[in-house]
This record gives structure tokens, sequence and C-alpha cells, in this order.
């Protein structure tokens, strides 16, 4: 299960490419047909073998277990590019930065050798953990926002083993997710600053 | 969303947390397994003091070898493995095991290749640049268990475990599985020292990590239907100590002994009451470390032996320590290679079911060296330490 399920992410990632390059080249890829074409082209060249291996195996080379998160950010802009629609309203992508941030701080400094404490290490079994996530989603789910559905998809994958992995940590976080959430709220924060000397 | 929409929600997200809920709370390995301490011993040659020495592996050329494990099967094969390339972290570098049929003294089997860059990166599925430090060692269940480094991006840092297993002695083994132990991209988890057995027949592998700390840490590995079930605790964390080497007492006392990798250039240990989940401080200990590996093996009447390079700086020399308070204090025993600007390290230690202790390691990067003795010869040697 989890061999197929990764090429989810690579497949995702490259018609997201094909994607951004069709807007740069002035024709936005909207509608169901053209998305459809996209996205066989984008699951050639996943599976396009290079030195024995499907390309995207070599993504996997680097990190075999891209969180649900993630794979839901990179989805949802492929959806957008495709209908012209958001999955993630502003309050969803706002909730997914937060945590993607908040996760980050709080797993890969300990996890990586500061203190004796190792947050990583709940993640395997059943633990505080498991009750701190599913409160957040409970939370989310009763606030009506839509990263509530991540959240349900990340303890669904963990239950299906989906990733190589055997800890929920690696379905609700990665190192990209965190870079990326870092990015988009730094990129919020810089703007809201400027906002009041341009008005 | 409707209101109903969002209690069907909660419902389902409440359902898909009792999945975890449920596993953890059936599992028979709810409570912390115990050390499961050593067998007892045949001695076939008690009273005579003895020493062997061999090389297993035979002159490379011009090629490197290093981080030689050593294990016994049932019917009293050893089984010994390390990695060779034409440098260490050369993209050439393969796994090497050799095999020694039982009855002493006969020759080790010529080195074959359990894996390769290329094998390993078939069974995973994965692009792998170079191979690291393997162990071996064989279970309860009589089958062999290799556990290796694989390297997709980097140096060592980069490292990730991979595990095979061999029901025939090493002739077959399965295809290479991916073990996901770290939270960032997989990375800086490596292998060196004995495993130890636990009472839920479940293996403690003492690892360590490498990336931005440098910390020790136990891999516990339990096989269940269909794979390998693995969880990951820390012993300590930091900079300052790696590779540990984990003896148990009984079945809830350990003491693990680390390799030093901060200024103050000595072994360092630490202590646990409750089967590894928790540990002391590690502290340094009045031994030497040049930032070099050490490898402990627990004797008889609860004695500890420990193999360093007894060195501030180089590793050009290879002791034997003996202590009887949990690793506390030491007496040096012997020593067992010494030359100036040579190499011997990365001791491993293993004893047969004859209570011989066997004891590889590097020779000079070229070969793997097999010293075989026995306890009395530890003994005639402390008694002329003390005489």
């Amino acid at each position: 299960m989890s061999f197929a399920f990764s090429f989810l992410f690579p497949w995702l990632l490259a018609l997201l490419m094909i994607q951004c390059v069709a807007v740069k080249v002035k024709k936005p890829p909207h509608g169901w047909r053209l998305t459809t074409i996209l996205a066989v082209i984008s699951g050639i060249i996943a599976f396009l073998p290079v030195g024995g291996l499907p390309l995207a195996r070599w993504l996997v080379g680097i990190n075999a277990n891209f969180s649900f998160p993630l794979v839901a950010v990179v989805f949802n802009k492929a959806w957008e590019h495709a209908s012209g629609s958001r999955l993630f309203d502003r309050q969803a992508s706002m909730a997914s930065w937060v945590f993607g941030l908040y996760s980050g701080l709080v797993l890969y400094p300990m996890a990586l050798g500061l203190g004796g404490f190792d947050p990583y290490a709940f993640g395997w079994g059943f633990s505080w953990l498991f009750i701190i996530l599913a409160m957040v989603t409970i939370a989310f789910l009763l606030i009506k926002n839509r990263f509530a559905a991540v959240l349900m998809a990340c303890i669904l994958g963990y239950d299906l083993n989906l990733l190589e992995s055997q800890n929920l940590w690696d379905y609700v976080v990665d190192p990209f997710f965190v870079l990326f959430s870092f990015a988009a709220l730094s990129n919020r924060l810089i703007r809201r600053m400027r906002k009041p000397f341009s008005d | 969303m409707s209101r109903r929409a969002v209690c069907i929600a909660i419902l389902v997200t409440l359902l898909l947390y009792a999945v975890p809920w449920w596993r953890w709370h059936s599992a028979s390995d709810r409570e912390a397994p115990k050390f499961r301490l050593n067998k007892s011993f045949d001695p076939i040659d008690r009273g005579l003091p003895r020493i062997t020495e061999e090389f297993i592996s035979g002159d490379p050329g011009s090629r490197t070898v290093h981080v030689s494990s050593i294990c016994e099967m049932e019917d009293g094969r050893l089984v010994a493995c390390w990695y060779g390339g034409t440098r260490e972290g050369a993209r050439d570098t393969a796994i090497y095991l050799a095999v020694r049929d039982p009855g002493m003294p006969g020759p080790w089997s010529a080195p074959r290749e359990v894996v390769n860059r290329d094998s390993a990166s078939r069974e995973l599925r994965r692009y792998v640049k170079k191979l690291g430090n393997p162990l071996i060692f064989a279970d309860s269940r009589n089958r062999l268990w290799l556990i290796y480094v694989t390297i997709a991006v980097g140096g060592w840092s980069g490292s990730s475990l991979n595990l095979k297993v061999s029901d025939d002695g090493g002739r077959n083994w399965t295809p290479s599985t991916r073990l996901t132990l770290s939270p960032f991209i997989n990375v800086s988890e490596l292998v060196r020292n004995n495993p130890v057995q636990m009472s839920d027949g479940s293996l403690a592998v003492p690892i360590y990590h490498e990336f931005l700390g440098k910390f020790p840490e136990i891999l516990w590995v339990r096989e269940e239907a269909g794979g390998f079930r693995v969880r990951k605790t820390r012993i300590a964390g930091g900079r300052s100590f790696t590779q540990p080497s984990i003896i148990a007492r009984d079945p809830c006392c350990a003491a693990a002994f680390f390799r030093s990798c901060s200024d103050e250039r000595a072994v360092g240990r630490a202590t646990t009451m409750d089967a590894g989940t928790t540990w002391s401080e590690p502290q340094h200990l009045q031994l030497p470390n040049p930032d070099a590996a050490v490898n402990a093996f627990p004797i008889s009447r609860g004695r500890i032996l420990l193999a360093l390079n007894e060195s501030l700086r180089g590793r050009e020399n290879l002791q034997l320590a003996l202590s009887s308070d949990n690793g506390a204090t030491w007496q040096r025993v012997a020593r067992v290679e010494e030359d100036k600007g040579a190499e011997f390290s990365y001791p491993y230690m293993m004893q047969d079911s004859h209570g011989r202790i066997h004891l590889v390691y590097t020779w000079h990067r070229r070969r793997i060296k097999h010293v075989v003795f026995n306890e009395e010869w530890i003994n005639l040697k402390l008694q002329g330490a003390s005489g």
C-alpha cells in the first residue's frame, strides 16, 4: 500500500509544476479536459524510468514520508489551477500554516537533539500526541475550519499505513511543510506590515 | 457545514483515533519488556587460559574494510560481517559476510557480498549512493539479522537504517526493509553495537544519531505478521556521546557505554533501572577515548569487559578493561594491539556457547582481525597485573 501511495505526492507535484509553467506562458490551465491531459502527462513523468527507477522513486530517495498537510497544500493549489476555486479558504490556509510552523517548532529542535526529551518517540503506538491531535481536529471541526479534513486524513492514513513510517508525526508534518508554512506566514506578515504605509 | 455534518465528522474522527488506541490496548507488549539475560555456557576448556588470533578477511589489496560484527548460530557456526570498498564511504562499498563452521580451528569461508548499492537500491526501490555500518546478529529463533546503513545524500549524517533477515544462515536474505526512525527526512541514524534480547521476543538495538546533535538511542524492533514494528527511544540528548554499547545486569538494570565526541576525551556511561525506558545523565569515566568506538560485553560473575582505544588522540592501540561494579571503575586486562601510527578500531565482542569470547576489529583498515580468548585468560592477565 505504501509503495503505491508513494507515487501520489510526486505525481501531484509534477502536475502543479506543469500548471505553473502553463501560467507563466500565459496559458492558464483551467478546465477539466486540460487538467485531465496534464494529469496523464504528470503520471507519465512520475512513472518515467530513469536509471532503472521511476522518477517518483528518486524523490522518495530524498524523502519517503511527505506529510498529508503538504500533499493537501499541493493538491489544493493544483485544484485551484484546474477549477479556479479553492478547497482551502483563507481560514484553512492560515490554520495549516500555523499548524505546520507550530508542529515543526515542537518537533524538530528536540527531535534533533536539543535536550533529553524526544517528542518523536510519542508518535509510535498510542500516546498524548494522539489525544492532542484528536482534540485539535475536533476543535477545527467545531469552528468549521476545512483544515480539519486534512487532520482527519492524517489519522486515516496512519490507520491504513499509507506511509513507510510507522510514526504519526510523519503523517502530520515534514520539514518541507514546515518551511512552506514559515514562508507563507512570513509573506503574510510582511504584507500586513506594509499595508498601513501603502494606504 | 451543518451541525449534523459536524457531529458526524467528530464521530468519524473519534473512530479513526480509536483504531490506534485499540491496537495499543490489545497489544501484548503494552507493558515495557524486560532485558533477557545471556544464556549459560558449556565451557570446553575450563581451567586452561587460551588466546588465538587470525584474520577473517584476506589481504584486500588497495581496498579498505571496516566496522565488523560477529555472531554464533545455534549449530555453532560463526558468522562475521563488515563493509569494504576502495575507501570509507566510496560508492563501491559493499557489505561482506564470512562463515566459519563449528570446530576450531578451521578456516573462514571466502567473504561473500551480501548487499551492494545496486542491490540495496533495487530492494528499497530508491536511489542509494553508498552503504555503511553493518551489524549482524542471531535471534532466539536462530535467524540472522542484518541491519545496515544506506546513504542517499551527503555523508554519514545522511544515513538511514535498513533491515534484512536470513532463515538459512546467510545464504538467502529477505529484501531490505527501510526503517523510518528520524522525523527529519529519516536521516542520521546509524548502528554499531550488540543488540539486547528482550523478554517479549523483541530486540533493543543500540543506535545513534549524528546530524545537528550527536546522541545515543535505542531501536526497539518487534516482528509482527507481515513485517517489523519499530520504535525508538533516546538515551541522552546533546552532542557529546554516540555509539552506545548496552550491557544488561538483570532484567531491569543495565549500563550503556559511549564513544565520546566532546572535548572531554573519555568513555561515557549511563545506567537504567527500568529496562531502558529512562537513563541517568551520562558521565565521563576515567577511561580515555579518542572519539572512537568502544564495545562492552557481559561476562561471568556480573563483570563487564570493555574493548577500547586507550588513547586521547589516535586508534593505535586496542585495550581490554574489566569492571566488577557495573562499569563505575575499571581494571586494565591486556593490550591486544599496539603499533604507533597504525589503526585498530571498532572492536566488537561476542561470547559463544562454549564461553569463548570472540573479538573482531578493524586491523589497519585493511583486514578484519579475529581474536578468541576465554575467561581463564582474562583471569590470568588480571593476576599478572595485580602480581
